[in-house]
C-alpha cells in the first residue's frame, strides 16, 4: 500500500482551478518531488494534504486510512510533518523552543499534571529534550540552540524548520522549496542531510522545488505538474526530457 | 559578566537558573514575609492590593502575553470572582472551599467565553470581551436576588478555624501566599507542553495546527486559566474592598488591567509583577508628591490621572517592552559593563515576515 495516494483530487478558488483531478501515490521509503511553474499548484497540494484547504472532490488516503476530511492538528498525529515556503516558526522564541513545540505531537501528560509539574512532566519534558538535541545534532544547529528565531539569517531559519519538522518524528515529510533562499554551499549541506533523513531515518519525503540540480540529485520520483494539472510522473531524468514538461517552462 | 555551567538538561528545566537567582529571590520572599513586623498598617494594605493586582496581571499576561488574544474584559471576571466569593460565604460555605470554587467557576465562565472568542482575534475579540464585560455588569445590577443590585452587598468576614483572615497582618500573608501559588502554576505552565502550544498559538496559528497543536483547545485553556486566576484576585479584592457594588467593577478597571500588563512589559511573567507594582502604587506615590510640591502646582485639579496617562505614553512610545524590558536593558548594560555596546537592543526593521495562510 502507498503510504500517501491522492486519489483524483481537486480544489478550486473561485474560478481558478488550483489543482484539478489529480492522482498519484507516494510509496514508502521513497523522496517524491513536485515541480512546475508558478501557479501549477504545487504548495496547494501541500495545503490540501494538511489540511489548511479542503479538497473539493476526490480523496486524500495516508496508509489507506481517508485523511480527506480530518481536523487540521490530527494530520501531525497521524506523522505527517511539514514546512513552508517562507518559514513559519515562532518568531519570539528560541530555537530549541521551537524544537520542543514540534515535540508536542508526542505528549501524553494532561493540563493539570503539566500545572504541577509531576515528575511524569518533568521525564517527559527531558526526553523531548533528548529529541530536540537529536535533530539538532544531525542538522548541525548548536550554535544557534538558544538564539531567538527573529534574529537569525533565512538560510538557517529555513534548517531550523525542518529540524522542527523533525521532531515530531514523522513518517512522511513535507518539504515546501526547502532550497529557496539557501547560498549553494547551504544547498549542497541540504542535499545531504535529505539523504540520511531518508535513509537513515527511514522518513518519507515530498518535497517541492524548482532546483532541478536538487531534484535530480535526491529525489527517486518526480510528478510534474502544470496548471493544477498532471503532466507526468517519472524518474527525474525522464521527467527532465518529457516534451510536455519543456514545453511548460519553455514554451513552444 | 555571568556564565552558567550547565551539567544536564535539568539544568534548563529548574525553575531557578542559578545560585545568584535563588538568594536574590530568596532574600526578595524573605523580605516580604517579614514585611508586616515593620511596616504600617496601611502599606500592608497597599501592598496587598498589589499582590490582588498581581495574580490578575499573571492571569491576564497568559492569555494576553503569551497567547497573544487581548480581552478588554477581565474586569467581568474580577467581578464574578468577588461576587461569587460574597455570595458563597454568606451562603455559609467555608473561606478555602468558597475561594477554590470561586476560581473554579470564573475558570468555567471563561471557558464559555472562549467559545465564541475563538473565531475571532485582535481588535474583534478586544471589543467581543468588552461586549461580554459590559453584559456582565448589567447582570450584577439586575440580579437583584444575589448581588443587591445597586445597592451592592456586603462581603461577610474571611475567617477559617476561627482565624480571622481579615486583619491587616493576616490578609497581606494570604495574598502573598495566594500570589506565590499562582506564580508557580503559572511558571510550571510555562515550561510545559500545555504553555508552549499557547505561545506557539501567538506567533503562528497555521504552524501550530501543522505541529499537532489543538488550537480550540489551546485558546479554550488559556481562557479559562486567564479567567480562573483573575477570579482569585477578585474573590481577594471583595475581601480587600469589604463592600461590592457594580461600580467597583466598571470598564476602566479592565484598561487599568490591560495597561498593567503592557507598561509591565508583554510576554514576561516578572512584567506582570513589575506592572502591578507600578498601577499600585503610583496613585499613592502621586499623593505623596502632591502634597511636597509648591500649591500652584500641587493642587492643580486632574494632576495624578494626567501623570499617570503621561508615564503611560511615554511607555508605550519609549519601551514598548515595558518596564521589565528596561530592566533587562539595564542588567545587560552592567553586565557587560564596560564593554556594552549601545546598539544592542536597537529595534531593528525586520525582513521577511511572511504573508500568512489563510
Amino acid at each position: 500500500m502507498s503510504l500517501l495516494a491522492a486519489e483524483r483530487i481537486a480544489v478550486s478558488f473561485g474560478g481558478v482551478q488550483a489543482v484539478q483531478n489529480l492522482s498519484f501515490a507516494v510509496e514508502q521509503g521513497e523522496v517524491f518531488s513536485i515541480v512546475g511553474p508558478n501557479g501549477a499548484g504545487k504548495t496547494t497540494i501541500f495545503n490540501l494534504i494538511s489540511r489548511i484547504y479542503d479538497v473539493d472532490d476526490g480523496r486524500l488516503l495516508l496508509d489507506g486510512e481517508d485523511i480527506t476530511r480530518v481536523p487540521r492538528h490530527a494530520v501531525a498525529e497521524r506523522g505527517v510533518a511539514r514546512t513552508f515556503q517562507n518559514t513559519e516558526l515562532f518568531e519570539q522564541e528560541s530555537v530549541l523552543k521551537n524544537l520542543l513545540i514540534g515535540c508536542h505531537v508526542h505528549r501524553a501528560t494532561s493540563l493539570l499534571s503539566d500545572l504541577l509539574f509531576l515528575p511524569r512532566v518533568r521525564r517527559q519534558e527531558l526526553a523531548f529534550r533528548r529529541t530536540a538535541e537529536q535533530v539538532i545534532d544531525l542538522l548541525d544547529l548548536q550554535r544557534y540552540r538558544d538564539q531567538t528565531i527573529a534574529n537569525l539569517p533565512y538560510g538557517i531559519r529555513k534548517m531550523v524548520e525542518v529540524a522542527r519538522a523533525l521532531c515530531l518524528k514523522p513518517r512522511l515529510l513535507l518539504l515546501d522549496e526547502p532550497s529557496s533562499g539557501l547560498n549553494p554551499e547551504e544547498t549542497e549541506d541540504l542535499a545531504f542531510w535529505l539523504e540520511d533523513i531518508n535513509e537513515e531515518l527511514g522518513i518519507t519525503v515530498i518535497m517541492v522545488e524548482h532546483d532541478m540540480n536538487l531534484v535530480s540529485r535526491a529525489s527517486d520520483r518526480v510528478m510534474a505538474l502544470a496548471d493544477g494539472a498532471l503532466l507526468t510522473i517519472g524518474s527525474p531524468d525522464e521527467v527532465q526530457r518529457h516534451p510536455e514538461v519543456l514545453r511548460a517552462y519553455l514554451g513552444d | 559578566m555571568r556564565f552558567i555551567r550547565k551539567t544536564g538538561y535539568q539544568d534548563d528545566i529548574a525553575l531557578f537558573r542559578h545560585n545568584g537567582q535563588r538568594f536574590w529571590y530568596g532574600l526578595l520572599l524573605l523580605v516580604l514575609v517579614l514585611a508586616p513586623f515593620g511596616l504600617d498598617r496601611f502599606f500592608l494594605g497597599e501592598f496587598a492590593l498589589v499582590f490582588i493586582y498581581a495574580i490578575a496581571g499573571i492571569g491576564l499576561m497568559l492569555l494576553v502575553g503569551y497567547t497573544g488574544l487581548v480581552s478588554l474584559g477581565h474586569a467581568a471576571f474580577l467581578a464574578i470572582g468577588a461576587y461569587a466569593q460574597a455570595y458563597l460565604l454568606a451562603s455559609g460555605w467555608s473561606f478555602p472551599v468558597a475561594i477554590l470554587a470561586a476560581t473554579a467557576l470564573t475558570a468555567a465562565v471563561g471557558a464559555v467565553v472562549a467559545l465564541p472568542a475563538m473565531r475571532m482575534t485582535g481588535i474583534y475579540l478586544a471589543v467581543a470581551t468588552l461586549a461580554f464585560a459590559v453584559i456582565v455588569e448589567h447582570i450584577l445590577i439586575g440580579w437583584v436576588s444575589v448581588t443587591g443590585g445597586f445597592r451592592g452587598m456586603l462581603v461577610p468576614q474571611a475567617r477559617w478555624l476561627g482565624v480571622d483572615l481579615g486583619g491587616a497582618l493576616a490578609f497581606y500573608w494570604l495574598c502573598l501566599g495566594f500570589l506565590l501559588v499562582t506564580l508557580l502554576l503559572a511558571l510550571n505552565l510555562l515550561r510545559s507542553p500545555s504553555g508552549r502550544a499557547m505561545v506557539a498559538v501567538r506567533d503562528s496559528e497555521t504552524s501550530a495546527e501543522s505541529m499537532g497543536i489543538h488550537l480550540a483547545r489551546t485558546k479554550t485553556i488559556a481562557f479559562a486559566l486567564s479567567a480562573g486566576f483573575t477570579g482569585l484576585a477578585g474573590a481577594l479584592f471583595a475581601h480587600k474592598i469589604g463592600y461590592l457594588a457594580p461600580d467597583a467593577f466598571t470598564f476602566l478597571i479592565s484598561i487599568q488591567l490591560l495597561l498593567m500588563v503592557v507598561v509591565g512589559g508583554l510576554g514576561s511573567l516578572h512584567g506582570a509583577i513589575f506592572g502591578a507594582v507600578f498601577i499600585g502604587l503610583l496613585p499613592q506615590g502621586l499623593a505623596v508628591m502632591r502634597d511636597t510640591l509648591p500649591p500652584a502646582i500641587g493642587q492643580l485639579p486632574g494632576l495624578e490621572p494626567g501623570i499617570f496617562g503621561l508615564i503611560l505614553v511615554l511607555f508605550l512610545i519609549y519601551e514598548p517592552q515595558g518596564i521589565y524590558g528596561r530592566w533587562c536593558k539595564i542588567k545587560s548594560y552592567f553586565e557587560a559593563f564596560p564593554l556594552y555596546r549601545r546598539a544592542t537592543h536597537k529595534r531593528q526593521k525586520r525582513y521577511l515576515r511572511t504573508e500568512r495562510l489563510q
